[in-house]
């Protein structure tokens, strides 16, 4: 029985997207840092993802500042004027498809906009947003 | 034994790949189009911006600026180690004091004091003088941001045509030198 059940998971064990394997991994990091961690949550996320903060460059900016203000269309660099592809995986499969890239741009972008890394509860609820959108 | 024959299958691979590697950083040869197609550099580069051709800076310049990626032009550009090597070999394989290159680029490296080493392909003298006649506001106009978009006005700049013939500048035309 207990081998059947097993072979049942396997696959969906193989299955797990890289966006939801990582996003367990936060939420074990943020019991860590918060210990009545009750899950990620998309009004923070969008907290974050919108308010404005004095930025790397000196200037205040938010995510919403190059991203757009919906997901579903595409952003613009301010610095640069290159065009941003959308950031919502609805209207953009490739968004959040891979772990490096994830890993990557949150790391950039949360020292572009909050000159420091975001913490495992703050990844977390910012990713769950996105998703939302 | 099947272990084995995996294994030996799996270096196999891997110096195939090695191999190509290699190869795939030599220098271009000059005929060939300036259109940057490396898929790393323009993954990890070309996010943010244009995936300008190497041979704008020279070695020195590129070597700066692979080491200072957490400040790159104030925003964090940094990349995994494994990455960052293989970004700077294919920098350096492809600057501008390395390969012959021809017209415009050429003249940008000419144009360089040896004692300096220029982050901003916009603080080469050549660009400098090249670009003196245009006003600041069509610069900084919402069509074109800032120098370091060069495909606002030169409209085969991925390609590495800058000539006169392809410039369209945003809300003022072509421009007649």
């Amino acid at each position: 029985m207990k081998s059947v059940l097993l072979m049942l998971a396997f696959p969906f064990v193989l299955l797990a997207s890289p966006i939801e394997s990582y996003m367990q991994a936060l939420a074990v990091q943020a019991k860590i840092e918060v210990p009545n961690f009750k899950g990620f949550s998309v009004q923070r996320g969008e907290k974050i993802f919108t308010s404005k903060h004095i930025g790397k460059k000196g200037k205040k900016i938010s995510c919403v500042s190059c991203h757009g203000n919906d997901l579903r269309k595409s952003g613009e660099n301010i610095f640069t004027g290159k065009v941003i592809e959308p950031l919502s995986p609805t209207a953009n499969p490739k968004r959040l498809s891979k772990l490096k890239d994830i890993k990557k741009w949150l790391r950039r972008n949360f020292k572009d906009v909050y000159k420091r890394e975001g913490t495992a509860v703050e990844k977390g609820d910012v990713l769950r947003y996105i998703q939302s959108k | 034994m099947k272990k084995t024959v995996i294994m030996m299958l799996g270096s196999m691979v891997l110096c195939a790949n090695l191999a190509a590697g290699e190869e795939h950083y030599e220098h271009r040869k000059k005929s060939e189009k300036m259109t940057e197609t490396d898929p790393l550099y323009v993954s990890e580069c070309a996010g943010c911006h244009m995936a300008y051709q190497p041979a704008f800076l020279p070695k020195r310049s590129w070597k700066k600026m692979m080491l200072t990626l957490e400040d790159h032009f104030g925003v964090d550009a940094t990349m995994e180690k494994e990455d960052e090597v293989k970004i700077k070999k294919y920098l350096l394989a492809n600057a501008g004091d390395v390969k012959r290159v021809g017209g415009e680029f050429a003249e940008f490296m000419r144009s360089i004091p040896s004692n300096e080493t220029p982050l901003s392909i916009s603080k080469i003298p050549k660009f400098v003088k090249e670009h003196r006649e245009i006003e600041k506001r069509l610069v900084t106009q919402k069509e074109v941001r800032s120098w370091a978009n060069c495909a606002a006005c030169h409209t085969k700049a991925e390609s590495g045509n800058y000539s006169e013939r392809s410039i369209f500048i945003p809300n003022y035309g072509k421009w007649d030198d």
